[in-house]
């Protein structure tokens, strides 16, 4: 397993907003986080790379216990990539150096081996004739797809999604979702939170629907979406299918 | 009375301002921009020190931190006795470091929080992310306040001369004791610590446009 999740609870101030949560992914697995607003699915997302912390719970992920004493949280985000749901990109950088900062500075790789190594990554997410612009020319399709390449450059075992194409217009979610769905064909381990439930029912290996700050029901995409078994999962379902 | 021979000593006196001006400017940024960002930082150490500085010296006016360090300084240390111009440029950049380090502890801060967490999530630790990530970012935004404040602080400048720092203001004074033409006198003051601002305001101006 490259991410265990044990009884996490994680609360802001006096809101309890994950009421523990136990979850594991499998190497090379497709994970979708499905479920309403204020459910507590970003804040879980976040707390896989510690962006939130928590005081009760466990979280072990691609070797790294999140709360152990030896661990060094840079070291953590080396192996976790993310992307967020409004890209931040860095705006007075062009794309190919948001790309190449974190590996020359942080990996410690050189400015050629970075630049090479970004310029495939445009390759792969198709914007190589973007790499010398700054990132206020581009479209929010265009800017996720930096951010996917921008966060794939670190070369992490696992990649976190939170709503990534929300942000986006109708017309580019497409063209992120399909740099996704590469992704996983080529074995990452992903955690999606997401709204695109075509994307989970064809993507995914597990979806997680939660609410409430728990994880209500969870299964393949066919059992989720095509026999939902709790009643609240089939009242979310309804509504957005 | 030719007013012509009055020139030379108003002149000096705008180069006089002028000097402790960016003297004072170079120095209060730098003390602003350590404190600023100690007071933006996640140590509660570095915020109450830069705190304590900050409030104490904002909350006191610029004409009595000059008249202490003149006149009581020596009384508590007498080896702590400077010369004007010394004391003016260290009261200053004294007063200026505190405003500017909340202009810089507020642009840090304006900086969008998804930026840094963004480079939070590639690894990068603190002072990684302030250096190449936040800083470019946030002195965009310091830079309309930070020239604002220093045409201030041409104008506090003018406190000096209570001291008895010739410079502008008091170079006028001493000229209108002499020619018994204030209103010339002190048109001639003013058009010079115009002439002092205003390139100051081009100069941010284009430092802005230079960023976008």
């Amino acid at each position: 397993m490259i991410i265990t999740v044990e009884g996490l609870h994680k609360s802001f101030g006096k809101l309890e907003v994950l009421k523990g949560i136990d979850c594991e992914v499998a190497e090379g697995e497709v994970l979708c986080v499905i479920g309403p607003s204020g459910s507590g699915k970003s804040t879980f997302l976040r707390c896989l790379n510690f962006l939130e912390s928590f005081k009760e719970g466990q979280v072990t992920i691609g070797g790294h216990n999140l709360t152990g004493a030896k661990t060094n949280l840079n070291a953590v985000r080396k192996d976790v990539g993310m992307v967020f749901q409004s890209f931040t990109l860095f705006p007075h950088m062009k794309v190919i150096d948001n790309i190449m900062l974190a590996p020359m500075k942080v990996g410690r790789v050189s400015r050629d081996d970075a630049r090479a190594r970004g310029m495939a990554l445009l390759d792969k997410v198709g914007l190589t004739n973007k790499a010398d612009v700054f990132p206020s020319t581009l479209s929010g399709g265009q800017m996720q797809r930096v951010a996917i390449a921008r966060a794939l450059a670190m070369e992490p075992t696992v990649m976190l999604f939170d709503e990534p194409t929300s942000a986006l217009d109708p017309e580019t979610v497409g063209d992120v979702l399909d740099v996704m769905k590469k992704l996983a064909q080529e074995g990452m381990t992903m955690v999606v939170v997401t709204h695109e439930m075509g994307f989970a029912r064809e993507v995914a290996d597990r979806v997680l629907f939660m609410d409430d700050g728990l994880i209500v029901e969870q299964g393949t995409p066919a059992d989720i979406f095509d026999s939902p078994q709790q009643v609240r999962t089939q009242s979310f379902l309804k509504k957005v299918l | 009375m030719d007013f012509v021979q009055f020139l030379p000593p108003l002149l000096r006196g705008a180069g006089l301002t002028l000097v402790i001006v960016v003297a004072a400017g170079v120095l209060g940024s730098l003390i602003g921009i350590v404190l600023g960002t100690a007071k933006a930082s996640p140590s509660w150490i570095a915020r109450a020190i830069s705190s304590i500085y900050v409030n104490f010296l904002r909350g006191v006016p610029i004409l009595i931190i000059l008249l202490f360090a003149y006149f009581a300084l020596p009384l508590i240390l007498p080896s702590l006795t400077f010369s004007r111009g010394f004391t003016a440029v260290m009261g200053l950049s004294v007063y200026a470091g505190a405003y500017i380090a909340e202009i810089v502890r507020g642009s840090i801060q304006a900086v969008p929080k998804g930026q840094s967490e963004a480079a939070e999530a590639l690894g990068m630790h603190y002072f990684m992310r302030l250096r190449y990530v936040i800083s470019p970012q946030a002195m965009k935004i310091a830079v309309p306040p930070g020239i604002g404040f220093l045409i201030a602080l041409v104008k506090a400048s003018s406190l000096v001369s209570v001291i008895g720092f010739v410079d502008l203001t008091r170079a006028g004074r001493i000229v209108t004791t002499i020619n018994q033409q204030p209103l010339l006198t002190f048109l001639i003051v003013g058009a010079l610590y115009f002439a002092i601002s205003y390139p100051i305001s081009l100069l941010g101006r284009w430092y802005e446009r230079k960023l976008a």
